[in-house]
C-alpha cells in the first residue's frame, strides 16, 4: 500500500525567552535574555496508508497542533523528515499544499463578507480545478452534505452549523487525496455530528481519501476510525487500533450503586475484600462505583455482598468509556499494553 | 495568468462587498480627499512666511506633492498592510494563507486591498496639472511613460519597505509601534531633500529612500537637472527595494512560529 504520510524522528523546537521578574529584571532582559528551548514535538515517527482513517489525540499542549502544522507545510520542522503524499511540505509548499485539504475548526477558509459559492469560485481559481472536474466532483459534495439552499448567503449569516459544512466543502473543492481536520465538529450538535460522520465516511470509501482527525470528542473517533495515534509530552503514547485499546484499558467494567442511606469509604470497603474491585466515589450523594475486572463471578459477588449488606435504590453497569480509558493512560503516564 | 485571473476575481469580490456598504466606502474616500486638502494647506501656510524653499518655489512643492499622491495611492491600494503583525500573525491568520497554493505575500495583498485609495491617483494628477500649468512646464511625448515607470518605481520603494516592516513579524512576534512612525518618515518625501541635514538626507535616499517617491522622480518632470541622476535611479531603487523585501519576506515565512492554540 502507498505511503501517504511518512514522517520520521520529527522533531520542532521553541526558543522562548523566560522574562525575569521585578523591574531590575526587567532591565537585566533589556541586555541579556534568558533563553529556554522547548520542544513541543519530540522525534516522533510514523506512517499513514492511503485510505486510512486516523485519529490524532492527545491533552491540549501535547504537539498535536504543532505536528499537524509541519505535515501541512505551515510550519518547518526543526529536525527530522516529513513526506506527506511525496512532497517535503515546507519545501515544496504551494505545489504541496494542492494535494492536501485541510479544515481547522476553530477558523474559517471562507470569506466572511461574501457569499459561500463566490468563495467557492474564488478557491476554485486558487486550486486551479476545471470546470467539469469542479461541477462533477461538487454537485455530490453540496448535495451530500446539503449545503444547496446556503449557496448564496454570506458566511456571516450561517449558523456554525452550516458554516462548518460549507467548510467542510470548501476543503475538499480540489478533491484533495489526504485531508486533515483540526475538531471539525467542536461545537456541533448530533444531528450535525452525524451528517458530517457520514460524509467523511462516504467520502473515505468514494475517492479512498485519507484522513487525519484531531479532536477532542472521542465519539467522533469511535465512529469514523479504526487506528488511533495519542501523543503526550510531544512523543507518540500509542499507535495502533482502536479495538486493542479497548481491550487492553476496557478491561472492566463499573457497577454504579445509588444507596437508600449515607455510606462511606469505611463500611463499604471490607465488602470487597480479595475481590480485584475498588471504590470511587459517584458524582451525587450516597453514589459510590465499583470498578471490577470483567469477570462475571467477581460481578455477581460484588453485587450480591453489596446488596446484602445495604440499602439500595439503583444499580447501574457501564462498559468503561474510551474517554475514559484515555484519561486513565495519560493520568498513569505510560501503557503497558 | 493565473495570478491575473486570481487577481481580477478578487478585485471584482471586492467591488461587489464595498458597493453593499456605500456610506462606508464614501466616508472613506472623504476622509482621503480631507487628508489631502489638510496636507495642501500645510504648503500654502509655509508658503504665506517665504517665497522660496532652499531654491524651491511654492508651485514646484506642491507639484512634488501631487507627483507623491500618485504612487503613495498605488501603495494605499496594494501595500497598506500595517496590521500584517496584528491580524495575520498574532491571530494565526497565517496558518490558513500558508495551506493554500499561492504565494502567501499575493494573498495577503489580495485580502487586504483598499482600493479607494486609488482616487488619490486622480487628485495627485489634478494637483500636478494645476502646479504644471503655473509653473509651464512643457510635456514630451515620452513623459507619460516615464511618469508611469517613476510611479512604479515609487509605489515599490513604499511597498519594500513595509513589506520589510512586516517581515520582522515572523522573528520577534511582539507588537510594534514602528508602523505609524514609518507613515510619518514618509511624509518627509514630500520635501525637497535639501531642506533637510546631511544625515536625514541620506537616510531618506539610502536607508528608507522615501525620497524617491515624491522628490526625485519630480525633479526630472521639473527640469531640474542637478537631480535627474537621483530621478533616473527611481525604478531601480524600486525594483531593488520590493525584490530584496520579498527576498526577505520568503525567508520569514520559514521562520512562522504559528499562533499557539
Amino acid at each position: 500500500m502507498e505511503k501517504v504520510i511518512d514522517v520520521q524522528s520529527l522533531r520542532k523546537d521553541f526558543k522562548s525567552h523566560s522574562s525575569r521578574s521585578g523591574l531590575k529584571g526587567a532591565f537585566r532582559d533589556l541586555f541579556t535574555r534568558n533563553y529556554k528551548v522547548i520542544s513541543a514535538v519530540k522525534d516522533i515517527s510514523f506512517t499513514v496508508n492511503e485510505g486510512e482513517m486516523v485519529g490524532y489525540i492527545g491533552e491540549n499542549g501535547a504537539g498535536k497542533s504543532t505536528s499537524i502544522k509541519m505535515l501541512t507545510g505551515i510550519l518547518t520542522p526543526t529536525s527530522g523528515t516529513v513526506r506527506v503524499n511525496g512532497m517535503d511540505p515546507h519545501k515544496e509548499r504551494e505545489k504541496f499544499v494542492s494535494s492536501i485539504g485541510v479544515v481547522f475548526g476553530q477558523r474559517s477558509q471562507l470569506w466572511w463578507d461574501i457569499a459561500v459559492q463566490e468563495s467557492f469560485r474564488l478557491l476554485k481559481k486558487v486550486y486551479n480545478v476545471p470546470d467539469d472536474v469542479y461541477n462533477d466532483h461538487m454537485n455530490h459534495v453540496i448535495e451530500s452534505l446539503d449545503i444547496g439552499p446556503l449557496l448564496d448567503k454570506p458566511v456571516r449569516k450561517l449558523s456554525l452549523g452550516q458554516r462548518m459544512r460549507c467548510e467542510l466543502a470548501a476543503a475538499l473543492l480540489h478533491n484533495p487525496k489526504l485531508l486533515f481536520l483540526d475538531e471539525p465538529t467542536i461545537g456541533l450538535d448530533v444531528l450535525v455530528k452525524l451528517k458530517i460522520r457520514n460524509f467523511l465516511k462516504e467520502i473515505n470509501e468514494k475517492y479512498k481519501t485519507t484522513i487525519l482527525l484531531t479532536t477532542h470528542d472521542l465519539t467522533d473517533i469511535e465512529a469514523l476510525c479504526e487506528r488511533v495515534v495519542m501523543l503526550d509530552e510531544g512523543q507518540i503514547i500509542y499507535d495502533g487500533k482502536l479495538a486493542k485499546l479497548r481491550s487492553n484499558w476496557g478491561e472492566g467494567k463499573q457497577i454504579e450503586f445509588q444507596f437508600g442511606e449515607q455510606v462511606n469509604l469505611e463500611n463499604l470497603q471490607p465488602l470487597l475484600t480479595e475481590l480485584q474491585a475498588e471504590w470511587t466515589k459517584g458524582d451525587r450523594d450516597n453514589v459510590w462505583i465499583a470498578n471490577v475486572v470483567n469477570e462475571e463471578h467477581v460481578i455477581s459477588e460484588v453485587i450480591g455482598r453489596v446488596v446484602a449488606a445495604n440499602r439500595i435504590t439503583d444499580i447501574k453497569i457501564h462498559e468503561i468509556s474510551t474517554e475514559e480509558i484515555i484519561r486513565n493512560i495519560y493520568e498513569e503516564g505510560m501503557l503497558n499494553g | 495568468m493565473k495570478h491575473a485571473t486570481i487577481f481580477f476575481l478578487y478585485v471584482s469580490q471586492y467591488m461587489k462587498t464595498r458597493l453593499t456598504y456605500r456610506v462606508d466606502m464614501l466616508m472613506e474616500i472623504m476622509s482621503d480627499l480631507l487628508f489631502q486638502a489638510v496636507n495642501l494647506i500645510f504648503i500654502l501656510v509655509v508658503f504665506g512666511h517665504t517665497d522660496m524653499l532652499s531654491g524651491w518655489s511654492k508651485d514646484e512643492i506642491i507639484f512634488i506633492y501631487g507627483f507623491f499622491l500618485v504612487p503613495f495611492a498605488i501603495f494605499g491600494a496594494f501595500f497598506n498592510i500595517w496590521d500584517f503583525n496584528e491580524r495575520y500573525i498574532v491571530k494565526g491568520e497565517m496558518d490558513r494563507i500558508l495551506t493554500r497554493p499561492v504565494h502567501s505575500l499575493f494573498q495577503i495583498i489580495l485580502e487586504r486591498m483598499e482600493l479607494e485609495s486609488l482616487f488619490g491617483v486622480i487628485t495627485g494628477i489634478a494637483v500636478m496639472v494645476y502646479a504644471g500649468n503655473r509653473l509651464d512646464l512643457n510635456v514630451s511625448w515620452y513623459d507619460p511613460i516615464v511618469f508611469l515607470f517613476m510611479v512604479l518605481g515609487g509605489a515599490f520603494v513604499y511597498a519594500g519597505i513595509f513589506i520589510l516592516l512586516a517581515s520582522i513579524s515572523f522573528w520577534s512576534d511582539s507588537r510594534t509601534s514602528i508602523m505609524p512612525m514609518m507613515y510619518n518618515i514618509g511624509n518627509y518625501g514630500r520635501y525637497p531633500v535639501d531642506i533637510y541635514n546631511k544625515v536625514i538626507r541620506f537616510v531618506l535616499t539610502w536607508i528608507l529612500p522615501f525620497a524617491f517617491v515624491g522628490v526625485y522622480p519630480s525633479a526630472y518632470f521639473l527640469g531640474r537637472e542637478e537631480w535627474y541622476g537621483y530621478a533616473f535611479l527611481t525604478p531601480v531603487m524600486g525594483v531593488a527595494f520590493f525584490g530584496f523585501a520579498i527576498f526577505m519576506w520568503n525567508i520569514g515565512v520559514t521562520k512562522y512560529r504559528g499562533a499557539g492554540n
